[in-house]
């Protein structure tokens, strides 16, 4: 694409932000954001608000990236609110880049990050006011090439239609050499050949078999330091440092820690350096500690207590588990002390959370929740769910009793969360169903007594639903998506646009297989997501469903190898830098 | 030592709500890596004044803010505080005021502008000039009065133009400079 600004977008658009709400989000020129003149151009767009885009980390990684290619410039763009749209439609002014106010069209390669199913049909929205053609087979050789990142693209099948080629698994490596494929292609065919010959590369229409593809370790130069600071205040508004990518704990219920295998920590050393260069380069007054369950990080101890030296800044820690090691760490936390403790049992009883291998028992949670009374705090946040598989009246009755139990510890003010446990792909728990909404109304209710002494919150069943039907389903549901967003069913994970009954009537009219999609499965069932390959043999995460349901327990994998495949598989190890106290 | 700034803000930022404009400030401030101030309590921030609170829209070449710092400030200041800023914010002028030094205290009112691209119809007593194609008018606002809402009138453009500074307070100049 040619390189000069695109002054029509930027002066169109100067005449409607003073009618939108919170105009900032939508002016780009952030600081630290990359304007350069380079041949090839991408756009990764978030499809979500800006506020919740801006907060994800994995864009600031490929962002910094692309950037750093010769060739190659990367710019930004997040799906504007209903009332932007609207302006946008009136004026005809295209979706466009925050950096150089480019339409979305005129770049080379626009990639999406699918970090939740519920955003699917922001994707497609963004497409239409970007003027690209939904579905992949319109497009044509003026278009730019499709491309998607992210956890959903471990079941690709709903939305494999608009899509021309998923990355699978890490992409720091896997983007570069994508963008070498589109370069060096001669036409759209030629380019999605090349795409086809990448490892982790899933092109629907090339691609049979895909393996996801796997970084050894985080390298240095990957660690965004000049990250973006936005004017308006976005959902995590901090310097983000990633300490540590999968998890070893083995819960089996956890997506996140099933895909993202093996576990690859960054070394003490490699934090302080990145944590103190991206406080300078960005004036942040907090650093956030980004990895899936920080409290397992084998150096914890040292990382917070150095962090803590870096003068007015506080520290933040998203995930923790629940253990005595989560108090202490969590006294050098400012957000914690300010917003109270949060501890997930995930279940009420035992057997349950041996059941899901969450590997914390009664006494942790307790003396957990003790530890954070003796040290001042009252207030403390709890996350459950129901519907886990084997899962009894009595253990939904039981959520209540160690809410019970956790709140005469001495908190004044207890708050739990109540989820509906959706089945994910590529985790043990993908053979079992996911309960329905009225199943999950009628256990609510066995929980209402709690409602005295602690503020539930209970998720709406419903979009449980939703979003399962969505992270299970396979290539029959592209209609059913492509018709929601005509019917503006977007910004679905938000309350005020989620609408059950117009979801379950559009999954009515396009005769989605609730009940198959939903249902239990054998294992010689097939999956629409068991060509990706993520490195974890269907046979393990069988056994470990079996073991699941005689409540058999897993070991964490830092403590010897449980088997799942993942390092034989890509000849890679856990990168852990010591024991863990 | 105190320090007054003087800024404007233009282009894309005039679309910053005035909290949006402060957090902006501090944390150039703060990439500054000088040695500022802190608020005494557990959650320390910047010890920081601001000038009147400026609507979202307006462009502003009157902003003000005020700092403490034990560290001397030159000019070569400017430079490098506008290198770590984002384009559309650049502060122009930096003085050392007294410690007794006030923001809030000191200022007697701003002069805003309004910039028509039709002839203006407003039953405000206003005097226009015409230059070419636009008509602008300014207008003297009292400190803490409100400022001129940006569709109130038709205007294309509002800025706020300058700042007018009490002659003394408690028997100081507010002059600077």
């Amino acid at each position: 694409m040619n390189n000069k600004k695109h002054p029509s977008v930027l002066k169109s658009l100067v005449g409607i932000l003073d009618k939108v709400e919170k105009p900032s989000r939508y002016i780009g020129n952030e600081y630290n954001s990359v304007k350069k003149d380079a041949p090839f151009s991408v756009c990764l767009v978030f499809p979500d608000l800006y506020d919740v885009g801006m907060s994800h980390f994995g864009v600031k990684i490929l962002y910094d990236i692309v950037n750093d290619l010769d060739f190659a410039k990367c710019e930004r763009s997040y799906l504007p609110w209903p009332d932007m749209q609207k302006e946008m439609q009136n004026r005809s002014i295209p979706l466009y880049s925050y950096e150089s106010y480019t339409p979305l069209d005129q770049f080379d390669v626009v990639g999406f990050t699918l970090q939740y199913e519920m955003s699917y049909t922001n994707v497609l929205r963004a497409l239409r006011l970007a003027n690209i053609p939904i579905r992949s087979a319109q497009r044509g050789e003026e278009s730019p090439i499709i491309i998607a990142g992210g956890p959903c693209t471990f079941n690709p099948a709903p939305i494999e239609d608009f899509i021309d080629a998923f990355l699978i698994g890490d992409g720091e490596e896997g983007i570069v050499e994508m963008l070498e494929a589109i370069r060096s292609g001669n036409d759209r065919a030629d380019k999605l050949r090349k795409l086809s010959n990448i490892e982790g590369v899933y092109v629907p229409s090339l691609n049979k078999q895909v393996r996801k593809r796997v970084v050894r370790n985080l390298k240095r130069s990957w660690a965004p330091t000049r990250q973006i600071l936005p004017y308006t205040e976005i959902v995590h508004d901090r310097a983000v440092v990633e300490i540590m990518r999968g998890c070893t704990n083995g819960c089996r219920f956890c997506q996140a820690g099933m895909i993202y295998r093996p576990v690859r920590e960054r070394s003490t050393g490699e934090i302080l350096d990145i944590s103190f260069e991206t406080i300078k380069q960005t004036g942040y007054e907090e650093l956030s500690l980004l990895s899936l369950s920080s409290a397992d990080h084998s150096q914890i101890r040292e990382i917070v207590s150095s962090l803590r030296e870096i003068p007015y800044t506080s520290l933040s820690i998203p995930s923790t588990r629940a253990n005595s090691l989560t108090v202490e760490i969590a006294k050098a936390v400012e957000s914690v002390r300010k917003s109270g403790i949060t501890i997930a049992p995930e279940a009420g009883t035992q057997r349950l959370r041996n059941v899901i291998n969450k590997g914390i028992s009664e006494e942790d949670i307790l003396s957990a929740a003790k530890l954070a009374v003796d040290n001042g705090w009252r207030r403390i946040k709890l996350y459950f769910m129901i519907g886990l598989p084997t899962e009894t009246d009595e253990d939904v009755r039981s959520i209540g009793n160690l809410i019970d139990r956790i709140k005469r510890l001495g908190f004044y003010d207890l708050s739990a969360t109540i989820g509906v446990f959706v089945p994910k792909p590529h985790t043990p728990f993908q053979f079992e169903s996911q309960i329905m909404p009225d199943e999950a109304v009628r256990k609510f209710k066995l929980l209402n007594w709690t409602n005295r002494f602690a503020k539930l919150n209970f998720t709406d069943p419903h979009k449980a639903l939703i979003e399962g039907v969505l992270s299970r389903g396979g290539r029959e549901l592209s209609y059913a998506i492509e018709e929601a967003e005509k019917r503006d069913l977007i910004f679905a994970d938000w309350d005020e646009f989620f609408n059950a009954q117009r979801w379950m009537d559009l999954f009515e009219e396009y005769s989605v297989d609730i009940d198959h999609i939903m249902g239990k499965k054998r294992f010689k069932d097939e999956f629409p997501w068991d060509f990706i390959d993520s490195g974890i043999s269907k046979g393990f995460l069988w056994a470990e469903y079996l073991k699941a349901l005689r409540g058999d327990l897993t070991i964490d994998c830092r403590n010897g190898c449980t088997g799942c495949g993942v390092c034989p598989n890509f000849g890679i190890e856990n990168v852990i830098y010591g024991v863990r106290e | 030592m105190k320090y007054l700034f003087f800024y404007k803000k233009y282009g894309l930022l005039r679309f910053l709500s005035n909290h949006e404009t402060m957090r902006m400030i501090e944390r150039i401030l703060r990439r500054t890596g000088m040695n500022l101030k802190m608020t005494e309590g557990f959650h320390q921030r910047l010890k920081l004044s601001f000038g009147q609170a400026l609507p979202t829209g307006i462009i502003d070449k009157a902003g003000l803010f005020l700092i403490s710092t034990d560290e001397e400030i030159g000019e070569k200041f400017i430079s490098q505080i506008n290198s770590l800023s984002p384009h559309g914010f650049e502060v122009y002028r930096i003085c050392k005021v007294s410690e007794k030094f006030e923001l809030g205290r000191s200022i007697k009112g701003y002069v805003f502008s309004l910039i028509f691209l039709e002839e203006p119809k407003t039953s405000e007593d206003w005097k226009f000039e015409k230059y070419g194609k636009i008509w602008k008018t300014s207008f003297f606002v009292a400190f803490n009065s409100s400022s001129p809402r940006i569709n109130a009138y038709g205007q294309y453009l509002t800025l706020r133009e300058s700042v007018v500074f009490k002659e003394t307070f408690n028997g100081e100049s507010a002059r600077c400079g």
